[in-house]
């Protein structure tokens, strides 16, 4: 391991000005890798404190921090990525392409997730413990993409955990917030425990935390430790299907979804995917490489379960967020058929996935906050009868959502499929690409009945929009980009396969 | 003579700027409103037609143009280019199209004004002027195949232009469903060109024909031995009998007098209904290696020339009276390419197409000024209301009756000259007695029309009376121009132009069309003529039968207005068979229609709804979405344990299939 100098490091922080100016040298671990999460973590303290002084007219500017330290935080990691892959810490945090990439959904996950939420908190007291909470769960999600150990990747993971419990049951006075966060407590603890009990049998076969020293462990472990492995295998895997929703781990989801404030319900479906993904994709690939027989075939079968819950259930709900609840599963059972291709082209598939999916998800949830009616979110799916008379630029914006969740071509929804689908084929698993086709011709019915509220019903309640030209923003945003990505995909494609490039 | 090649953008801009015209007021009406709308249509064809005259003038000084702009497709040895023939043929209908489409884009502005849908209709109409210049300029059977489908298609959306009325939704399915039969027959004849010649290009076919027939290609078509040539000439003229309304595939023209009368008087007379005798004309090359083939297009010429004059005999809408006098016209075109004629059947087409505008657009007048009765028998001295009218009218009615000096009777005495010069046995003589006869009711009709609109007893209702009055400018202008076209254009045709004369070295078609002299009767035509003084016509049948024609309508619907009833009640069985119009549509409605209908409803009600709706959607798909979204929601039960569980059991399913599996 490279020994870093301290004073590197300020040169590096002070610019050149700096170098000559500090005499000390003592030994300390590379830290540059980090200063990102480090900025995260200090602006997450500060606006704790920060926000007990201001006044209650300006809690909003918390949200603006907030907002300010992630895209800092991201235009940070940018500059470091620019010098090529990384280590920290001695090899417990790395800072690669792919880590990159995901931190770059993640933060923008966050940033949209703030803007969503400016209006949704007007008036409430405690914005500050909110923001920061929003803060260091982010910080929990890139130690997690950044993670190629088993402790730096559990740390990250409670940190995230930690925070979007509490974030779920914020409302306290609610009664469905509060029972969906305990639940999700709970089952959360349970599968922490999971988790942790097969990162044992791991440790136990390998001796060590490291993936890729514990890949060529197991991976040259007598058939003695057959049992442990298997052991290990399974835990793993269901620990981190809890976290990503993968069915039967996936029953938190609506739940939770339905009860949390919808500006952390639209948080919760971007970023600790992308962050589970990544180490799912980083566990698979590493710490799992001898076992490819034993863990597609798995996966298959819980990607077809995953598929059904997600696509059949959502038909039976009335509750627009419980729907997308169950929409995320579905398309977490689609993006497993990059996992399952388990090569480049699969993984770089889940990446296009995820960021289609961000806009497209995003967007959504911001229509469905703008439409608050009488102190309520637009939150049942009749609430949408009458939007294309009213409001046809919300409508337009939400149709194309809705149909690139559905797939449609030529939107981003269409080639996010596309590209998995395609990655499952050429890795031989046909039928499941089949399966998976069905299911999103069965899905395509739930988001085009909203569209069918939208224009072809009559307004029921007098609508009452929130006039937030931030929020107008955003959804325009969101909606370009999914047009864009659905006209030009090419792009996004490339990088996400350059992103992955560098760590299969 | 040298031979200058024509300017190519000049060539490109006369269909682009009405296509221009037609998306911009499509896409945009809404916002052009109606004045911006009619003005960008109009001055996009009247560009159109300005340069069209000057190409023609250019081709009369020997320019022409031959060549490909790009390729459309290429499929191994299949090529389909797009380009330009253009020269004395294409010139003349370039003309023709463009100079009537321009009147009746203006006779628009009157005729459609406070209609809901004038922006769609003047789009619609500068897109059909586009397709019909696409269809006479192409220099290959493919773009001659996209014009033909392009002005079918504007003529389905024009004849139900009014989609709210049943009756024209029902004529425009009729005339697109009829013209499918006919384009059946053009699109097969179309692949056996390029089956047998290896492209599509007017060109090399045509080069190519007369060492294809010294070859002797022939086929075998359920169980007849049948000329390659003839086989080919037969397909390609069932296309023609579809588009150009002859029996018995004319069934939907009379019907399509549903639509607006300015596209009546555009497509369903002077321009895309002719597109079948263009194309003949064009494929002259070919038709002439074919006796079957041209004894074919005699006959079916001659039925329709013959019998839909008979139909027009007893009809009472003043529309349709002109329909079916439309469908005998185009029957005389076609008797006169049949007999080799071709040259005259084009100069009839000319002139029809100026007179037959003109009478569809004065009727139009008419129909305007009664408040949209289209009854001859609510009409009536309607002279003094509409002088304007009442005289181009009679220009009009003059000239399809054949009575010189206007234009029908320089074109239409041709052809009868030519059915009599040309001795191809049989066919040639029963065309003879067939067009001979159907100028004197032609005559009959005609003025039978004319006499109970303008003059005859006065029958309009009252209420409409206080409505009569003299069309607007925009109206009776076009109505002049086309007045004027109706006068002259014969005579032009004939004396300057030299349509039909081969005789003289410069005549208008000497390279356009291809005869053989041993065919022509033209050349005996005009050396007979060369003795002849020019009060001629004064000795010849066509005339004083088109005289007593017009004398028999005078003397019963002028003089003696009783007598048409009493005449219809003598002859009640000829007076039914006409009225009905030869009970072709009870015909085909049964023979047809309703064993289509019983089976489409069969299929429908079995087929669809009871096996693949109820059976296989609703009983397995649906039945087990809907099942399985109740299992999984009855799943999610709210409580923890039961989430828990579920996780275990995932759990130990793996765990037991890794174990089991070893």
């Amino acid at each position: 391991m490279a020994a870093y100098h301290a004073d590197d490091m300020l040169a590096w922080m002070l610019g050149d000005a700096g170098r000559g100016a500090v005499m000390t040298t003592f030994p300390m671990p590379n830290i540059a890798p980090l200063i990102p999460e480090m900025v995260v973590a200090a602006a997450a303290m500060a606006i704790l404190l920060w926000d007990l002084f201001l006044p209650r007219e300006r809690k909003h500017w918390s949200a603006w921090a907030a907002m300010i330290t992630c895209a800092g935080a991201l235009a940070l990691t940018l500059k470091l990525a620019a010098g090529g892959p990384a280590q920290a810490f001695y090899g417990y945090f790395t800072l690669d392409a792919f880590a990159v990439y995901a931190k770059l959904l993640i933060y923008g996950g966050t940033i949209l997730a703030v803007v969503l939420s400016m209006d949704y908190m007007k008036g409430e007291p405690h914005t500050g413990e909110y923001y920061s909470l929003l803060l260091f769960g982010t910080l929990g999600m890139t130690l997690m993409a950044s993670a190629p150990n088993f402790v730096t990747m559990y740390l990250g993971l409670e940190l995230m955990a930690l925070c979007t419990y509490v974030l779920v049951g914020y409302q306290r006075d609610v009664l469905r917030s509060s029972e969906a966060a305990l639940k999700y407590f709970i089952l959360g603890s349970l599968a922490s425990g999971v988790l942790l009990y097969g990162i044992s049998f791991v440790y136990g076969v390998s001796g060590s935390f490291d993936f890729a020293a514990a890949g060529q462990a197991i991976a040259h472990a007598g058939p003695d430790a057959r049992l442990a492995v298997m052991l290990a295998l399974v835990f793993l895997l269901a620990g981190l299907c809890f976290k990503v929703s993968v069915a039967p781990f996936h029953m938190w989801t609506p739940d939770a979804y339905e009860g949390a404030p919808t500006p952390i319900t639209a948080f919760m479906s971007i970023g600790p995917k992308v962050a589970g993904l990544v180490v799912f994709i980083r566990v698979l690939d590493d710490v799992l490489p001898g076992l490819k027989a034993d863990y597609t075939t798995i996966l298959s079968w819980l990607a077809v379960l995953t598929m059904a819950v997600g696509n059949l259930a959502a038909i039976g709900q009335r509750n627009i967020k419980r729907m997308l609840a169950y929409s995320t599963i579905g398309h977490i059972g689609f993006v497993m058929l990059g996992l399952i291709a388990a090569n480049a082209d699969g993984y770089a598939g889940v990446l296009v996935y995820l960021t289609v999916y961000l806009f497209m998800n995003m967007g959504a949830f911001a229509i469905i906050i703008l439409m608050r009616r009488e102190g309520i979110q637009g939150e049942l799916l009749d609430d949408f009868a009458g939007l294309g008379r009213v409001r046809p630029g919300y409508a337009l914006a939400m149709t194309l959502f809705l149909f690139s969740l559905a797939g449609i071509p030529f939107l981003g929804g269409f080639w996010a499929k596309y590209v998995v689908f395609i990655a499952a084929v050429e890795a031989g698993h046909l039928y499941l690409a089949l399966i998976a086709l069905l299911f999103s011709a069965v899905g395509a019915f739930y988001y085009i009945r909203v569209v069918k509220y939208i224009y072809f019903d009559e307004e029921r309640v007098a609508f009452n929009f929130i006039e937030n030209p931030l929020m107008q923003a955003t959804v325009a945003v969101t909606a370009i980009a999914v047009v864009a990505l659905g006209l030009f995909p090419g792009p996004m494609i490339a990088i996400c396969k350059s992103a992955i490039a560098g760590v299969i | 003579m040298q031979q200058a090649m024509l300017n190519t953008t000049e060539l490109l801009a006369i269909p682009g700027i009405p296509l221009a015209a037609s998306l911009t007021v499509g896409l945009f009406g809404w916002a052009l409103k109606e004045r911006l709308s009619h003005s960008i249509c109009i001055a996009g064809v009247v560009a159109a037609a300005a340069l069209s005259v000057h190409v023609f003038l250019q081709v009369l000084d020997g320019a022409s143009f031959h060549g490909n702009f790009w390729t459309w497709m290429i499929s191994d040895s299949f090529v389909v280019p797009v380009g330009m023939l253009i020269d004395r043929l294409t010139a003349i209908m370039m003309v023709t199209v463009t100079i009537v489409s321009a009147c009746v884009h203006v006779y628009t502005i009157g005729y459609m004004h406070g209609d809901p849908g004038y922006t769609r209709f003047f789009s619609y109409i500068s897109g059909f002027t586009f397709s019909m210049l696409v269809l006479v300029m192409g220099n290959n059977f493919f773009t001659l195949f996209f014009g033909w489908e392009a002005v079918g298609l504007v003529s389905y959306l024009l004849i139900g232009f009014w989609f709210k009325r049943e009756s024209a939704n029902f004529a425009a399915m009729k005339a697109f469903i009829v013209n499918r039969v006919g384009d059946f027959g053009f699109a097969i004849g179309i692949l056996a060109i390029w089956y047998y010649f290896g492209s599509v290009e007017y060109k090399d076919v045509f080069a190519a024909v007369p060492a294809f027939v010294g070859q002797g290609h022939s086929l075998h078509l359920l169980g007849w031995q049948m000329d390659a040539i003839t086989f080919i000439c037969v397909a390609l003229f069932i296309g023609a009998m579809g588009k150009s309304a002859q029996v018995p595939l004319h069934v939907w023209l009379p019907d399509s007098m549903e639509g607006p009368t300015p596209i009546s008087a555009l497509i369903h007379a002077a321009t895309m209904v002719t597109a079948g005798i263009f194309m003949v004309a064009r494929c002259s090359p070919m038709f002439e290696y074919s006796e079957t083939a041209l004894a074919m297009v005699t006959v079916v010429g001659a039925i329709t020339a013959w019998m839909c004059a008979t139909i027009g005999l007893v009809q009472n809408d003043i529309k349709r009276v002109i329909a079916y006098s439309t469908c005998s016209q185009l029957g005389y075109m076609f008797v006169a390419c049949g007999v080799s004629a071709y040259s005259v059947g084009i100069f009839h087409l000319m002139t029809h197409a100026y007179f037959k505008a003109l009478l569809f657009l004065a009727a139009g007048s008419v129909i305007h000024a009664v408040m949209a009765d289209q009854d001859i028998r609510r009409m009536g001295r309607l002279r003094k209301y509409m002088p304007l009218t009442y005289v181009t009218m009679l220009i009009g009615s003059l000239a399809l009756a054949g009575v010189p000096p206007f234009a029908g009777f320089w074109s239409k005495d041709l052809i009868i000259e030519a059915a009599a010069e040309r001795h191809m046995g049989w066919a040639s003589e029963f065309a003879y007695w067939c067009v001979l006869s159907g100028v004197f009711m032609t005559a009959f009709y005609t003025f039978r029309m004319f006499f109970l609109t303008f003059h005859n007893s006065d029958r309009v209702p009252a209420r409409t009376k206080a409505h009569l009055h003299e069309s607007p400018k925009v109206i009776t202008v076009p109505l002049m121009v086309l007045a004027v076209g109706a006068m002259l254009a014969g005579w032009w045709g004939a004396e300057v132009l030299h349509i039909a004369d081969p005789e003289v070295a410069n005549n208008y078609f000497k390279d356009a069309i291809f005869v053989f002299d041993a065919h022509n009767p033209l050349i005996a035509i005009a050396e007979e003529s060369q003795e002849h003084a020019w009060y001629h016509f004064l000795f010849t049948a066509p005339f004083w039968l088109a005289m007593s024609g017009i004398g028999l309508a005078w003397f019963m619907y002028y003089r003696e207005t009783e007598y048409p009833a009493r005449l219809g009640a003598a002859f009640p069985g000829v007076h039914r068979f006409l009225e009905n119009k030869w009970w072709f549509d009870e015909l085909n409605w049964k023979l047809f229609v309703l064993p289509a209908r019983w089976l489409g409803t069969q299929l429908w009600k079995k087929a669809d709804l009871a096996v693949i709706d109820k059976g296989i959607i609703h009983g397995g798909v649906i039945g087990g979405i809907v099942a399985g979204m109740r299992a999984m929601r009855a799943a999610q039960t709210g409580l923890v344990y039961h989430y828990a569980f579920a996780m275990v059991i995932g759990v130990f399913a793996a765990l037991t299939w890794l174990v089991w599996k070893g």
